[in-house]
């Protein structure tokens, strides 16, 4: 496991967050929708899943196994919930940007 | 462009995702295509559905590669593809020596000797490592391609055709070799 003060890449930060804001209700399509609506970007579930693997080895989230749907499929979903650890890379990562965008007036919302 | 084009996308997305993403993945993406497929139309969640799978290869390649599996598989794999070398080398340099051709490499003599010793290489690289003939077959089939299209050698067409097809077969048969007379040791 890889320390929770590393910070987190763009598409990390941006996953993580959608994982926080979905509470109980994060899995693969409603981890997709949710960056697709906040950033406007066209993203593809296998860079959904391979981020979201990649935070789960960073211990960042947990995942646990659903039920299955008869429109899925028949198979089940992944949920994936925020850690403690993972509550700490965000505020970390936000404190970086906070400090580093300090003082640029071109930034300030308007 | 239809439901059989989604059945076969699915199919070779199922062989490629991680095992353990499997199930969730072709599930996310089963139950995305069949809300766009009520709220938009069929073709249009079809179309959706290829392109979902088409941007996810890259990311899931890499993803499974850069576990720590797949990086000994892969080095595995890369070793093999030193020692085919190698060999080809050996072969080709033992054929020009004993006929005085600087022509040799184009001589099939040089394939029918190099054959054998590939299947063994394709034998070991199994033993050593699962999937690693898969990877040292994709480095052989990437290999020629790249030779094919950016390479300033000129090449007789037959002999591109049949390097693609010896060096990839060789290794298949060296595993599946070896899956027989594992199974016939079982029995």
């Amino acid at each position: 496991m890889k320390n929770s003060q590393e910070p987190l890449g763009s598409l990390e930060h941006i996953v993580l967050l959608a994982v926080m804001g979905l509470g109980a209700n994060a899995y693969g399509v409603t981890v997709r929708r949710q960056i697709e609506g906040g950033t406007g970007r066209d993203i593809s579930i296998g860079a959904v899943y391979a981020t979201l693997v990649r935070l789960e080895s960073k211990g960042l989230i947990k995942s646990s196994t659903g039920e299955p749907t008869a429109e899925r499929g028949g198979r089940a979903k992944r949920y994936f919930r925020m850690t403690a650890a993972g509550e700490g890379a965000l505020r970390n990562t936000h404190e970086i940007i906070l400090k580093m965008s300090a003082g640029l007036k071109g930034l300030q919302a308007t | 462009m239809g439901r059989r084009a989604v059945h076969w996308a699915m199919w070779a997305f199922s062989r490629l995702a991680p095992h353990s993403q499997r199930e969730a993945l072709l599930g996310d993406l089963a139950e995305e295509y069949a809300m766009r497929a009520t709220a938009l139309s069929p073709s249009a969640a079809c179309r959706w559905y290829l392109r979902q799978v088409c941007a996810s290869v890259p990311p899931l390649l890499w993803s499974r590669l850069a576990q720590p599996g797949w990086i000994v598989t892969t080095a595995v794999a890369l070793c093999a593809y030193i020692a085919v070398g190698f060999v080809e080398l050996i072969v080709n340099w033992a054929i020009a020596g004993a006929s005085g051709s600087s022509a040799a490499g184009y001589n099939p003599l040089g394939m029918y000797l190099t054959f054998p010793l590939v299947v063994l290489i394709g034998y070991v690289t199994a033993g050593l490592r699962r999937r690693a003939e898969i990877v040292l077959v994709a480095m052989m089939l990437l290999s020629v391609t790249a030779m094919t299209l950016w390479g300033h050698e000129s090449l007789p067409a037959w002999y591109r055709i049949a390097y693609f097809l010896v060096g990839p077969a060789a290794t298949l048969t060296g595993s599946s070799l070896r899956s027989r007379l594992l199974a016939l040791g079982r029995s």
